[in-house]
């Protein structure tokens, strides 16, 4: 078990986890180390081999090798360390330790070869996640905290019932191809798409990123979601209503973007707009499209860390948050505002960049099918990935109005960390070989033709133009979206109101009671109800955790 | 004259020469007769992001609260 385990990319991760809480002095140079050795180990993994751990009635397989989960865990390592050496300066051996556990067990989770094992690996990836999130030590960040929590909670269980049933009706938990015509494969998909952002609940990702301290939101953008889309390929590849779900996230991260202000919640909603993407290319299901997905998951890794990194470095520097704060930063900030550009670039595919060469995959993969709708759709998103991120995100915070900022560029690691994901981001766009042969099938892919390259820029200049023609219509103020969260974050407002008009109309009588001590009362019971799901929903996890663990040592 | 005109004036300037872009433009391979027509992906992708923010600007109308809403 331990020499099989010591061979397993994941591992060095977890154990550097918890050196860094015996040397606090030395996180940096334990995380780093780390993952250089995870990235050592994954080399050597060039065979079809598989680890079982088996005890009594149980076995997990915790190993099992596919191409495509050793592209993922490649870019994971990638953007971990890219992500590391961005996150040097922050002051907090916590966050530093978190983020290594949840790289890992995102890792395990790429490699389990059983539901049970994903299952385990998926639930402690959502507590090490909250735990990262909860490091920025805000009160915001609590609270965006417990709802992130509650979510991935709730999506956890639907996704173990759905489990169970697979296991009662056919006795095989093996990760495989699953078709949608049982109950339990919709509780399991459902589990999957919570976790990548789906829709009604695709509002989790920009309520609780954007509360992360100025690095931790790198890390965050990379690994949930991800992993979701990565299961999502294994197990439901060509399921049609898969590109239903997709387009919706591509509008819905487009329109929400638009009316946002917080400079990192424009980039949040913007990761659900590019998940979406991936969904319709896994919905297609053709090799085509599922190396697309694939490319475009490994580029989107990238490029939304430097876009992350670049508005980090603002956030550290000058410490504010909102687009109607910032303005005229490329004076000050030379080096943050090439590279913020360069990531804009990326993800909105423009030639010569790695968005380019991954998304075209996907879209060249609707023609082949002969998919008109779903091929018009993905233009209006081309387009409207180039309107929110590509010109809107680097426009309100490095150009538009000089707010006569005085700051400078970052410091040296976080200058280097932005460069490195530039180049990659560049590199991969002029060598897409260099990423097609990662790529699980064979890639008869020529990204670079006329047709490509002369409809995307048609595509790019134009909604630039129409960007710049309505900036008048998004102009930024100080607001913020309603969405599905209304409904479970206004409660407390609305007891407060019911209780106020309450009060008035008792007033007009007599003032008998103290009605804002009831008042009070109604608020802590609210907040202790809150706090009771949160730790019956623990609770359940940490049963589910023992019994399994009991089944696998009862002999 | 102000940076936004600044810019409008560049994109101008670069928008002229997407016509000539055509030249690289092969159109025996075109996927739907839909993109066969001279000008459907700069009309295309113009009318998409100004009909995506007039839907942001109607639904900014109900959604938009203030910044202090759940305070």
């Amino acid at each position: 078990m331990i020499s099989s385990l010591i061979s397993h990319p994941a591992f060095p991760l977890a154990v550097g986890s918890l050196f860094i809480f015996i040397f606090k002095e030395k996180a940096n140079l334990i995380s780093i180390g780390s993952i250089l050795i995870s990235l050592f180990v994954l080399l050597f993994i060039t065979d079809n081999i598989d680890y079982v751990y088996k005890s009594g009635l149980a076995s997990l397989n915790y190993f099992s090798y596919s191409k495509l989960a050793y592209l993922f865990c490649l870019v994971f390592l990638i953007m971990g360390l890219i992500g590391k050496l961005f996150s040097i300066y922050r002051d907090s051996y916590k966050e530093k330790a978190m983020v290594l556990i949840y790289i890992s067990s995102a890792i395990f989770v790429l490699f389990s070869g059983d539901f049970l094992t994903l299952y385990i690996f998926w639930e402690i990836m959502a507590i090490a996640s909250t735990m990262v999130i909860w490091s920025s030590n805000s009160d915001k960040s609590l609270s965006a905290g417990n709802r992130y929590l509650l979510m991935h909670l709730l999506g956890g269980l639907i996704l173990l019932l759905g489990i169970i049933g697979l296991y009662i009706d056919t006795n095989n938990l093996q990760i495989r191809l699953l078709n949608l015509d049982t109950w339990y494969n919709w509780m399991i998909l459902v589990g999957f798409l919570l976790n990548a952002g789906a829709p009604p609940f695709s509002q989790w990702i920009p309520d609780a990123y954007p509360e992360g301290s100025y690095s931790s939101t790198v890390f965050l953008s990379a690994y949930t979601t991800k992993t979701s889309v990565f299961i999502l390929i294994v197990t439901f590849a060509g399921s049609h209503i898969l590109m239903l779900i997709g387009i919706y996230m591509i509008m819905y991260g487009i329109i929400y973007a638009l009316l946002e202000n917080d400079i990192r919640r424009i980039l949040s909603y913007s990761i659900v707009n590019q998940v979406g993407f991936m969904i319709v290319g896994i919905g297609i299901g053709t090799e085509l499209s599922l190396n697309g997905t694939a490319a475009h998951a490994f580029s989107h890794i990238i490029y939304k860390g430097l876009l992350l990194m670049s508005a980090g470095s603002v956030i550290y520097m000058i410490n504010k948050y909102k687009c109607t704060d910032v303005g005229g930063l490329y004076k000050t900030m030379p080096l943050t505002a090439i590279c913020g550009i360069i990531g804009a670039l990326a993800i909105s595919a423009f030639p010569l960049t790695s968005g380019f060469i991954s998304k075209s995959m996907i879209v060249d993969a609707s023609i082949h099918e002969g998919m008109q709708l779903v091929w018009l759709m993905l233009l209006v998103g081309s387009a409207g990935v180039f309107l929110h991120a590509g010109i809107k995100f680097p426009w309100f915070v490095f150009f538009h109005r000089d707010k006569k900022i005085i700051t400078t560029d970052p410091p040296i690691y976080m200058k280097y960390a932005m460069i490195i994901a530039s180049t990659i981001c560049i590199v991969i766009g002029i060598w897409p070989q260099l990423l097609y042969s990662l790529l699980p099938y064979p890639v008869d892919f020529i990204p670079y033709t006329g047709n490509h390259v002369v409809s995307q820029l048609h595509l790019l200049f134009f909604s630039a133009l129409a960007f710049f023609i309505s900036l008048k219509y998004l102009e930024r103020t100080l607001t913020l979206t309603l969405d599905i969260d209304w409904l479970y974050r206004g409660k407390i407002k609305y007891i407060k109101l019911l209780t106020k008009y309450i009060f008035s109309m008792i007033n007009k009588t007599e003032n008998i009671f103290s009605f804002t001590s009831l008042r009070n009362k109604f608020a802590t019971l609210e907040d202790y109800l809150l706090r009771q799901t949160t730790i019956s929903a623990m609770l359940i996890l940490i049963l589910i955790i023992f019994s399994v663990s009991l089944i696998m040592n009862i002999n | 004259m102000n940076d936004r005109n600044k810019i409008i004036y560049t994109l101008i300037l670069l928008i002229n020469i997407t016509p000539y872009l055509y030249v690289f433009y092969n159109f025996k391979k075109i996927n739907f007769n839909i993109d066969g027509i001279i000008g459907f992906y700069p009309i295309f992708g113009f009318l998409a992001c100004i009909s995506l923010i007039i839907i942001a600007k109607i639904l900014a109308v109900v959604l938009k609260k203030g910044d202090t809403y759940y305070d």
